[in-house]
C-alpha cells in the first residue's frame, strides 16, 4: 500500500478494467477507465442498465478487485491491497450505503449504527451515536429496530452508520432506488448537506433527479466513461442520460 | 469480537450473548445447543456404562462355574457398550458437526453485512468460534445431567433384555464432567471451525448477492471427505469377505457409517439430482416452486437431507447386516446337522443313545466356560471362552464338515466353530480344573453361527463335573426306525430344536440392535428435526415473496412440505444405497464363509423409519413454516432488513 500526496482528488482510477466470465461469455463491466473524482464533491455515475455504473463504484471502494489498473481511495493506493487491509479502509476511511439498506435486521437503530466503531475495538459513547443519528433526523429512532422503520428511516439509519467513522469518502449506490419520491428527497438533502460540509460522495443513480443534486454527473456506457456534466438540472441530465441510452 | 458482549452504562449496548444476527435466529441456536446436548449425554453415558461393565466384580461366593459364565457375560457386555459408545461417537460427531456448520451457512447474509460495516476475518472466525464455545459449552452443560438420564434408561434395557445382572447401574466418574464438557466443546469448535473459516473467506459482496465463492456448492473439503470415505466404505467391503465370521460382520455393519458420510458430503450434488428422480408430491405451480426452492438452495437441501441419510444409513445398514448373518448362521448350522433328533438332559449320554435300536449315530454335546491362555511367554493372553466336550469321531459323524476330527488324538484339543482360537498351543481352564497345556488341532472352521472355540473329547474332563452339566444329543436314526428316547431326556425333532436356536439368536441379534441403535437413532431423528427447523429458520422473507407473488398461506405451507418431503425421500434413498453397500459385504461375507450369500434385509423396520421420518420431517416442516408465515407478508417485504 503506497500512501500518495494527492489531496484533491477522493478516488482515482487508472486505466481500470474488469472482466466477468471467461471466453466468448466474457463481459467487460468496466474497460479501462481514467477517473478522478474531487475531493469534497459529489459525483453522480449515471448510464443504461449494465452500463458498469455498480462495478465502478464497488472498484472504487474495494469490494471489487480490479483485473488491471490501479485505484487510489482517499489517498490509499488500494488496487493490491490485502483483505486486512481493505478492512481497516472499509472500517475507517470510507463508508457504503446499498439501495437496500443492508442493515442487520437483531440490532437497534443505535446498535447498527455504532457498530463499524465497536469493529474497530472502539467503545463509542451513546451521545456520539445519537448525534449521527439526529444529524439524518432520527433522534427519535434510535431503539426501533429496522423493521419499525420505514424504508426512507431505514436509509437514513444506514447512512448514519455510514458516517459515523467519519469517512473520506461515502459510496452510496442507488441510495433513493428502493424510497418513495418523499423518502428519497429527505436522503438527498441529506447528502446535499453533507457535500457542503465537505464531505466527498460517490453516487450511483439512475434517477436523473437525484443526479441533478449532485455537483456533478459522469456518464458510463459499455464500461466507458462516455460524458461529464456539471450544475447540471434534472432536465439536462435526463436529456443527456436519453441520448446515451438510444 | 466477544467484546461486543461488553456493555457499559454510557455505551452502546449489545446484550449479552452477543445479539449480531441471534436474536432473531434463536431456533438455530437452540438446535445446535440441543444437538450438542443430546450427543454429549449419549457418548458420556455409553461411557459411564462401559467403564462400569468393563469393572465389574462378580458378587461373593460364586462357584467357579458361575464365576466363568459371569466374565464372559461381562466381556459380551463391554464389547456391546463398545459399539454402543462407537455408534454414539460417530452420531455426535457427525450430527454436532453438521449442525453448526448448517447454523454458520444459514447467516452467511448476518456475516456478509458485518464484514461490510468493517468487520476483519479473524474477527468474524473468533464471533464464529466464541459462539460455538458458548454454545458447545452450554450443550455440554445441559448434556451432563441429560446423560445421567440416558444412562438410567440404557442400563434398564440392558437389565431387562438380560445382558447384564439385575443390580446393574451406570456409575458416576466425577472425571466425566471434564470429559463430557471438552467432548461437547471439541466438537462444537471443530464443526463451526470449517464453517467459519470458509465464511470469513468469501468476500463481502459475493456472500451478500450469493455469487462468486459464496456460491460454490461443492468446497474441496467436501470432496476430500466424501472420496475419503467413499474409498474407506468401498475397501470395507472388498476386505469384509476375507475378515472371517466375527471381522466380516463388524466390517461390514461399518459400511453404512463411511458410506453415509461420502453421501452427506456429496450432498450438494446428490440430493437435486436424486430429488429429480421423485414425482413431487404436489403437482402444478406448488409442485414446480417446491422442486425450484430444492434446486436452488442447494446447501440447504444437502444440509436437511444429511441427518435423514445417516439414520436410515445407520438403522437399515446395520440391522440389516446383523440380521444376514445371524439367518446365514441358522442357516449353516442346519447344514453342518445331519441329525433327526436332539434329546436334552444332563452328562454324556452319547453312547447310551447309540446302543438303542434304530440309533444310527449320536453325539452328545456338552457346553462347559473356560479359561484359555495363548501366546508367546512375553504376550500371553487369557480370553474367556466356550468349550464343548464331546467325542469327536461322534461328533464328526453327525456334523458334516467336520472330517478333520476323525482322526484326532483324544488327548488334543481341536478349534470349534466359534472361531476365536487359533490351532497350536493352548492352557486351558475349566471351571475347578486346570487342563494344563494342550495341543490344539485345527478341527472345524469357523462358521457364521459362531458357537464353541474349542473342542474337547470327554476323557480330559472328569466323569463327575460333565454328569451334572447339561448336554444335548444329536441323534440320527436308521431309515424307517422309530426309536422311543424319551427315557434319557426331552425329546425334540432337529427341525424343532433348530426353529428354537433360530429364534432365540435372532431375539438376542435384534436385542443387541436396539441397544446399539435405539437411542442413537432418536437421535439422529432429533438431529432430522432441528436440520428442517434450522433450514426454515431464514425463511420468512422468501415465504413472504411467495405470499405476496399471489400464494395463500396454506399454499406456502403445502409448498414447503412437498419441498422437505422431496428432500426426505432423497435423503432417505440416499440412506439405502449407503445400507446397500452393507447389504453387499453382508451377502459377500456370508457367501465366503458358509458358501452361500444370505440377505435379510428388514423390510419392516424400513417401512416403520420411513414412516416416522417422513412424518418427523412433516410435521416439523408444516410447524416451521406456518410460524415463519404468521406475520403479514407486507410488513416483512416492507422493512428489507
Amino acid at each position: 500500500m503506497t500512501t500518495t500526496v494527492d489531496t484533491t482528488t477522493a478516488v482515482s482510477l487508472r486505466g481500470v478494467t474488469r472482466t466477468y466470465g471467461r471466453g466468448s461469455a466474457a463481459i467487460r463491466a468496466v474497460d479501462d477507465v481514467d477517473l478522478d473524482l474531487p475531493r469534497g464533491g459529489w459525483t453522480a455515475v449515471m448510464g443504461p442498465s449494465g452500463s458498469g455504473k455498480s462495478t465502478l463504484l464497488h472498484l472504487a471502494a474495494g469490494l471489487e478487485r480490479a483485473d488491471a489498473g490501479r485505484v487510489v481511495v482517499a489517498g490509499t493506493d488500494i488496487t493490491d491491497a490485502g483483505d486486512q487491509q481493505l478492512t481497516e479502509l472499509r472500517r475507517t476511511r470510507i463508508g457504503f450505503v446499498f439501495q437496500s439498506f443492508n442493515l442487520i435486521g437483531s440490532l437497534t437503530a443505535e446498535q447498527n449504527v455504532a457498530l463499524p466503531l465497536r469493529l474497530a475495538g472502539h467503545a463509542p459513547r451513546r451521545a456520539e451515536v445519537r448525534s449521527v443519528l439526529t444529524a439524518v433526523g432520527l433522534a427519535d429512532r434510535v431503539r426501533h429496530r429496522p423493521r419499525e422503520l420505514s424504508g426512507g428511516q431505514q436509509q437514513r439509519v444506514a447512512i448514519a452508520r455510514a458516517m459515523v467513522t467519519r469517512p473520506e469518502v461515502l459510496f452510496a449506490d442507488e441510495p433513493t432506488g428502493a424510497l418513495d419520491s418523499t423518502a428519497a428527497r429527505t436522503v438527498l438533502d441529506l447528502l446535499r448537506a453533507m457535500a457542503d460540509g465537505g464531505q466527498s460522495i460517490v453516487m450511483v443513480t439512475h434517477d436523473p433527479g437525484a443526479a441533478a443534486r449532485a455537483d456533478a454527473v459522469v456518464f458510463l456506457r459499455d464500461g466507458r466513461v462516455v460524458d461529464r456534466l456539471a450544475g447540471a438540472d434534472t432536465h439536462a441530465v435526463a436529456e443527456r442520460l436519453a441520448a446515451w441510452e438510444r | 469480537m466477544l467484546r461486543l458482549c461488553w456493555a457499559g452504562t454510557e455505551r452502546v449496548s449489545f446484550g449479552f450473548p452477543p445479539r449480531v444476527g441471534i436474536a432473531e435466529r434463536w431456533t438455530l441456536f437452540v438446535g445446535a445447543a440441543l444437538s450438542v446436548c443430546l450427543g454429549v449425554a449419549l457418548v458420556q453415558s455409553s461411557l459411564l456404562l462401559l467403564i462400569t461393565a468393563a469393572t465389574m466384580d462378580p458378587p461373593p461366593g460364586l462357584s467357579p462355574m458361575a464365576q466363568m459364565r459371569f466374565d464372559d457375560g461381562r466381556s459380551a457386555a463391554v464389547s456391546m457398550l463398545g459399539v454402543v459408545m462407537g455408534g454414539a461417537a460417530f452420531l455426535a460427531i457427525f450430527i454436532i458437526s453438521s449442525t453448526f456448520a448448517f447454523t454458520v451457512e444459514q447467516r452467511r447474509r448476518d456475516l456478509a453485512l458485518l464484514r461490510l460495516a468493517g468487520g476483519s476475518r479473524g474477527q468474524l472466525r473468533r464471533l464464529l468460534l466464541g459462539e460455538a464455545v458458548l454454545l458447545g459449552g452450554l450443550g455440554a452443560g445441559l448434556g451432563i445431567p441429560a446423560g445421567l438420564g440416558v444412562m438410567a434408561v440404557h442400563a434398564w434395557l440392558m437389565r431387562r433384555m438380560g445382558f447384564v445382572p439385575d443390580g446393574f447401574h451406570g456409575e458416576w466418574r466425577s472425571w466425566i464432567i471434564g470429559a463430557s464438557l471438552g467432548t461437547g466443546l471439541m466438537l462444537a469448535v471443530a464443526g463451526a471451525l470449517a464453517a467459519a473459516h470458509r465464511a470469513a473467506r468469501v468476500r463481502p459482496l459475493d456472500a451478500l448477492r450469493d455469487s462468486g465463492e459464496a456460491a460454490r456448492v461443492m468446497t474441496a473439503a467436501r470432496w476430500v471427505f466424501g472420496l475419503l470415505f467413499l474409498g474407506g466404505a468401498l475397501a470395507l467391503m472388498i476386505v469384509a469377505p476375507h475378515g472371517g465370521p466375527d471381522g466380516g460382520q463388524a466390517m461390514a455393519m461399518n459400511v453404512p457409517l463411511c458410506a453415509a458420510v461420502a453421501a452427506a458430503a456429496f450432498g450438494p450434488l446428490l440430493v437435486p439430482a436424486v430429488a429429480r428422480l421423485i414425482p413431487a408430491g404436489a403437482g402444478g405451480p406448488l409442485g414446480s416452486l417446491a422442486r425450484a426452492n430444492l434446486r436452488d438452495g442447494r446447501r440447504r437441501s444437502a444440509s436437511v437431507a444429511a441427518p435423514v441419510t445417516v439414520l436410515v444409513a445407520l438403522v437399515a445398514g446395520q440391522a440389516g447386516a446383523s440380521a444376514s448373518f445371524t439367518t446365514s448362521g441358522v442357516e449353516q448350522l442346519r447344514r453342518a446337522t445331519a441329525a433327526d433328533l436332539v434329546v436334552e438332559s444332563s452328562g454324556p449320554a452319547g453312547e447310551r443313545i447309540a446302543a438303542v435300536p434304530g440309533v444310527a449315530a449320536a453325539s452328545t454335546e456338552i457346553e462347559l466356560p473356560a479359561r484359555a491362555t495363548t501366546g508367546d511367554a512375553d504376550e500371553r493372553e487369557t480370553d474367556t471362552i466356550t468349550v464343548l466336550v464331546v467325542d469327536f469321531p461322534a461328533y464328526a459323524e453327525i456334523h458334516p464338515g467336520s472330517a478333520a476330527l476323525r482322526g484326532l488324538d483324544p488327548r488334543t484339543a481341536a478349534t470349534g466353530p466359534g472361531g476365536d482360537l487359533a490351532a497350536g498351543t493352548a492352557r486351558v481352564e475349566l471351571p475347578g480344573l486346570d487342563l494344563g497345556d494342550l495341543p490344539v488341532a485345527a478341527g472345524v472352521p469357523a462358521a457364521a453361527s459362531g458357537g464353541a472355540d474349542l473342542l474337547l473329547a470327554a476323557g480330559l474332563v472328569p466323569p463327575a463335573q460333565l454328569a451334572a452339566a447339561s448336554s444335548a444329543t444329536f441323534v440320527r436314526v436308521q431309515p424307517g426306525a422309530r426309536p422311543d428316547l424319551t427315557a434319557f431326556g426331552t425329546v425334540s425333532t432337529v427341525d424343532e430344536w433348530l426353529a428354537t436356536d433360530a429364534a432365540n439368536r435372532n431375539a438376542t441379534s435384534n436385542k443387541i440392535m436396539v441397544l446399539v441403535l435405539g437411542l442413537g437413532a432418536l437421535y439422529a431423528l432429533v438431529g432430522v428435526v432441528n436440520s428442517v427447523v434450522i433450514g426454515a429458520a431464514a425463511r420468512r422473507r422468501e415465504f413472504a415473496e411467495a405470499r405476496v407473488t399471489g400464494l395463500s398461506r396454506g399454499q406456502v405451507i403445502r409448498s414447503a412440505l412437498a419441498e422437505s418431503s422431496v428432500v426426505t425421500v432423497a435423503g432417505i434413498l440416499l440412506g439405502l444405497v449407503a445400507a446397500a453397500g452393507a447389504f453387499v459385504a453382508a451377502m459377500t461375507s456370508t457367501a465366503a464363509i458358509t458358501g452361500t450369500a444370505t440377505l435379510d434385509p428388514p423390510w419392516l423396520l424400513l417401512l416403520g423409519l420411513t414412516g416416522v421420518t417422513l412424518l418427523a420431517t412433516g410435521v416439523t416442516s408444516v410447524i416451521t413454516s406456518w410460524s415463519a408465515t404468521r406475520e403479514r407478508p407486507v410488513a416483512l417485504l416492507g422493512a428489507r432488513e
